[in-house]
């Protein structure tokens, strides 16, 4: 995968670098569109990204 | 992403200047018992007024001093726009940060509310239901900006 900082891809998918970070560390739960923006950016599908957990 | 219901990220300042300073102004008063009412007598409209032992009016031409409505309008005003307007950096999650921080604010006034309801009596209750005009905005906007502050500390301690 390409290296890209939090920063760029905060920008490029105009979300703040805070949302980035807490998605990284399982903090945050993206919105759908948020979700498929990132998968349209990483070009891989929304279940490559993101998956269940037991507690969900 | 599309936000409803916030004002542009230009008022927050606006909001904060207004706020502030408002709300000093009040805290001052209120613990200092000072009183508003023979200053900037005025002529308002009121839609009802009741002087005590006294018939209610309606819609009618009162005088009064109109200094405590002008500081409620402020920190009402001032509040609204420093909860309510854009962050710089909106996005959806500093909007859910927003809504919970509002969820938060309605418990933790209402249970002050219950609090001061049940140990509070004589006419400092009066002063209770004077806060409570505002109370909630202001637990709001601590709590919100708390939350945001957190938020940026646990990005930047990286």
């Amino acid at each position: 995968m390409a290296e890209i900082s939090q920063a760029d891809l905060a920008e490029k998918i105009s979300v703040s670098r805070q949302t980035i970070n807490a998605m990284e560390k399982g903090k945050y739960i993206p919105s759908t569109l948020l979700a498929l923006k990132l998968a349209v950016f990483f070009k891989k599908r929304v279940e490559e990204i993101f998956e269940l957990e037991e507690i969900d | 992403m599309k936000t409803r219901f916030l004002f542009p990220a230009k008022f927050r300042i606006l909001g904060w200047l207004i706020f502030i300073p408002s709300l000093a102004a009040a805290a001052i008063l209120i613990f200092s018992d000072y009183n508003l009412d023979n200053y900037l007598q005025s002529s308002v409209f009121a839609i009802i007024n009741s002087d005590i032992l006294a018939k209610p009016q309606y819609l009618t031409v009162i005088k009064n001093g109109i200094g405590d409505e002008i500081l409620l309008v402020l920190i009402l005003i001032g509040g609204l726009l420093a909860g309510f307007s854009k962050l710089k950096n909106e996005d959806e999650l500093t909007s859910q940060i927003r809504y919970e921080s509002l969820v938060w604010a309605a418990y933790f006034n209402f249970a002050v509310m219950l609090v001061a309801t049940l140990f509070i009596y004589g006419l400092y209750f009066l002063n209770v239901m004077m806060l409570n005009m505002f109370s909630l905005l202001f637990f709001f906007i601590i709590r919100f900006y708390v939350m945001l502050y957190r938020l940026k500390k646990s990005v930047d301690e990286e």
